[in-house]
């Protein structure tokens, strides 16, 4: 049978639990706005019936500790996706930078410098020029100057091209410590939480892990496998081990062909760390395949265009009535000997106008022959099956087309780690508003608890003065 | 249901995006320009170059055409003079053939038709900024000199036989010149240089073998209608530049239209457009105000 000691008992139990609920929500509430905080919920357990005889007396309640409110699935899938988001999303800013090389041309007279397709039309309409009056030293001189113009235009495109993917270069490599370091501090949680807690949720020094993993989904795309005690595996996408149970494998650098890779162990993972996400996917992809496809491109347009312009120039027979020979041909262009490296070398090499061929060789210095050859090179299909304008005017395209294919998809992927971050708040997050309901509810029973009390209190004070009721109060 | 306690960060991710749009249309309105990068629309941007390539094109052809109009135009008036002057060299010719002239009128006829020969071949070696242009190929020494060690006096030609074309656009070849030789030193009895040359030789001693002299005074008529031929060659070239370079004028003109219509910022939609992302811009900051105050949380409802 009960007492009203034992009453007093369950009664100090419960303001204990009210207490420390009325604790946690203060903590809930402190933290509403650290990044990676999980709401926590206190638990409540029944204390275990008093069975005297036949009857049950129940014996208040024992808050146990508090449950962080966490989906795990969740969460991973928000790390995934952020790895996605955060790679198209460093490959959107190097395209944005590349692009703004190639700016379209409005068309008005003030907006020409700089832009190679005007360039290359210039160029061949200075021999259409020269066909006017082939021995004029203007119109010759004319040529050597949009010659002068092109091969500038392309050769700074190319060297700004190369200083991009430099700098791309150094912030992957940046990124190698940051990986090292939250590798780092996750099997440090690992080890704590495997200790402390391996058969339930480990609360703040989960949190703590999440948030590492989440800093870490930023920069580079990895796999989560969740071990035995509570444990986390790391890999990179293609499987590369990183962190496992307490040790963590450093991801280290190296220089190979002239740019970065990277290697966990002597297993070289640069590749698949490109098409594996998070910024680090990015800025080698851009690094890698992006720019390396614009410059591929440009090689290609200064290449034909100086190797075609050279033989055909070189066919003809200059002012002075000379026709190019092996020793001494009668080159415009800096002749290059491989496609590779043509855009950074293009540059006029001739100095003299008078040895623009615009005559037949056969023919006399007023010939105007090889001028309509060099001209009508402009419609011809001389860079990879195309005229040098359809070539350039198709690269645009090509290029726009890519950086616009990348922000539809950066843009998807922002939105659906939107949608996700807000499932995972609106689950995970602190709502000022359930806090306080929930502090009034605890209040109130805190409250009703120490009423509850000081009733038994009086009943105590009537028992001891068994009717006498000035004695005790 | 709960609910995403953080939705004001997403609010402000959304004023992000109005602010970015609204710099964007402020950028075209300032610029007038609709593409101010190659992924805003990758097709066009490619048809732009084309189209400014075109144009620049029809541009350089117009420069050039009116280059060598000046040229053609030389050439035909230097050929209309030779005409003048031929005529002139014919009618003193007939009259010294008539039989009339005493000795010393028919000297100075040939003294005339010396200072002709002289004028026509100063006619022939017309240059025209720096190039002769009846020269052919060689455009750069005079193409005719007399010498006068045998007689009659020959007049050589030291062009040659190039003809130059101009290309237009659409690939149409136009003759710029025709080689001095071919006009002045025509086969058989159409050189103009050999029949002046004659007649000067058949009236240098004062009498006249009447025969000879009529000979090749028909000689000279028959040079004569042979130089204004060769004229319709150059007339001919004129008229088809005129007519090139004003088709191309007109494709330009549509080009042009053409490319302003893809580069050229619509002024009253991009207008339209930045006022709407403004007052969106607008609406949100205001929202967030609202939801940010502190008496949005039951906690402000509390007691105490």
């Amino acid at each position: 049978m009960g007492t009203i000691s034992s009453a007093f008992g369950i009664m100090s139990q419960a303001l204990d639990a009210d207490q420390q609920a009325l604790n946690v929500v203060a903590n809930n509430v402190a933290n509403a706005n650290t990044p990676g905080y999980t709401e926590e919920k206190p638990n409540w357990q029944e204390n275990s019936p008093l069975e005297i005889g036949s009857l049950q007396v129940g014996q208040g309640v024992t808050e146990t500790g508090t449950t962080s409110v966490r989906d795990r699935v969740l969460e991973s899938r928000l790390d995934q996706q952020q790895q996605m988001a955060a790679s198209s999303g460093s490959r959107l800013t190097s395209l944005d930078t590349l692009q703004a090389l190639f700016t379209p041309d409005s068309g008005s007279s003030s907006s020409q410098a700089g832009d190679i397709g005007g360039d290359i039309t210039s160029f061949f309409d200075s021999f259409s020029s020269l066909e006017a009056n082939p021995t004029n030293n203007a119109l010759r001189q004319n040529v050597l100057s949009t010659a002068g113009t092109l091969s500038s235009d392309v050769s700074s495109a190319a060297a700004s091209l190369d200083s991009q993917r430099l700098a791309l270069n150094q912030e992957a490599s940046g990124v190698t410590s940051q990986v090292n370091a939250l590798t780092g501090a996750i099997a440090q949680l690992n080890q704590q939480i495997q200790s402390i807690s391996p058969n339930a949720d480990a609360g703040i020094l989960e949190d703590n892990r999440q948030q590492d993993l989440s800093q870490l989904s930023q920069l580079i795309g990895i796999n989560q496998i969740t071990t035995e005690n509570n444990g986390l595996a790391i890999t990179t996408t293609s499987g590369a081990l990183l962190v496992s149970g307490s040790s963590s494998y450093q991801m280290t650098t190296g220089t190979v062909n002239g740019v970065t890779d990277f290697f966990v162990g002597t297993t070289d993972i640069t590749k698949s760390l490109a098409t594996g996400g998070g910024s680090l996917g990015g800025y080698l992809t851009a690094r890698d395949t992006d720019i390396p496809t614009v410059l591929a491109a440009l090689d290609q347009l200064a290449y034909n265009i100086s190797t075609t312009v050279n033989t055909q120039n070189d066919a003809g027979m200059n002012l002075d009535g000379v026709t190019g020979t092996a020793l001494a041909p009668l080159y415009i262009f800096n002749q290059p000997s491989a496609v590779e490296g043509s855009a950074a070398n293009m540059s006029v090499t001739m100095t003299d106008p008078n040895q623009i061929a615009a005559a037949g060789a056969a023919n006399g210095t007023g010939d105007n022959s090889n001028a309509v050859a060099l001209a009508n090179l402009a419609g011809q299909t001389i860079v990879s099956g195309q005229t040098p304008t359809d070539y350039y005017s198709n690269f645009v395209t090509t290029l726009g087309a890519t950086v616009s294919s990348v922000q539809t998809e950066n843009k998807a992927q922002a939105a659906s780690v939107t949608q996700l971050q807000t499932q995972n708040n609106s689950l995970s997050g602190v709502n000022l508003n359930d806090e306080a309901s929930s502090m009034t509810t605890f209040e109130r029973s805190y409250q009703a608890a120490s009423q509850v009390f000081a009733m038994l209190n009086t009943i105590m004070g009537s028992a001891l003065n068994l009717g006498e009721q000035t004695t005790v109060t | 249901m709960r609910v995403d306690p953080f939705y004001v960060t997403n609010l402000v991710g959304s004023l992000d995006q109005a602010q970015l749009n609204a710099q964007q249309l402020t950028a075209e309105l300032s610029s007038g320009v609709s593409i101010n990068s190659l992924s805003q629309n990758p097709v066009g941007a490619g048809e732009n170059v084309q189209l400014l390539s075109q144009i620049q094109q029809d541009d350089s052809f117009t420069q050039s055409s009116s280059l060598v109009t000046g040229q053609l135009q030389v050439a035909d008036s230097a050929l209309s003079s030779v005409v003048t002057e031929l005529n002139t060299a014919i009618s003193l010719a007939t009259s010294a053939n008539n039989g009339t002239m005493n000795g010393s009128n028919v000297r100075s006829v040939g003294s005339q038709i010396s200072g002709i020969l002289d004028e026509v071949t100063s006619l022939a070696n017309t240059s025209y900024q720096g190039q002769y242009i009846f020269g052919g190929g060689q455009t750069l020494t005079s193409p005719f000199n007399t010498s006068t060690a045998t007689t009659p006096a020959v007049t050589s030609y030291t062009g040659d036989q190039g003809v130059n074309y101009l290309e237009s656009p659409s690939g149409q070849k136009i003759q710029l010149n025709v080689p001095g030789s071919q006009i002045f030193l025509g086969s058989g009895s159409n050189s103009v240089f050999g029949a002046l040359n004659n007649l000067i030789a058949d009236y240098s001693s004062g009498t006249v073998n009447t025969a000879q002299a009529t000979s090749d005074t028909a000689a000279l008529n028959s040079a004569l209608n042979w130089v204004s031929q060769q004229r319709v060659t150059i007339d001919n070239s004129m008229t088809q530049l005129s007519a090139a370079s004003g088709a191309v004028t007109n494709v330009k003109l549509q080009l042009t239209t053409a490319q302003t219509d893809l580069m050229q910022a619509d002024i009253p939609t991009v207008s339209t457009q930045l006022s709407l992302a403004e007052t969106q811009q607008t609406a949100l900051e205001d929202v967030i105000a609202q939801l940010n105050s502190t008496s949005n949380t039951l906690f402000s409802k509390l007691p105490g």
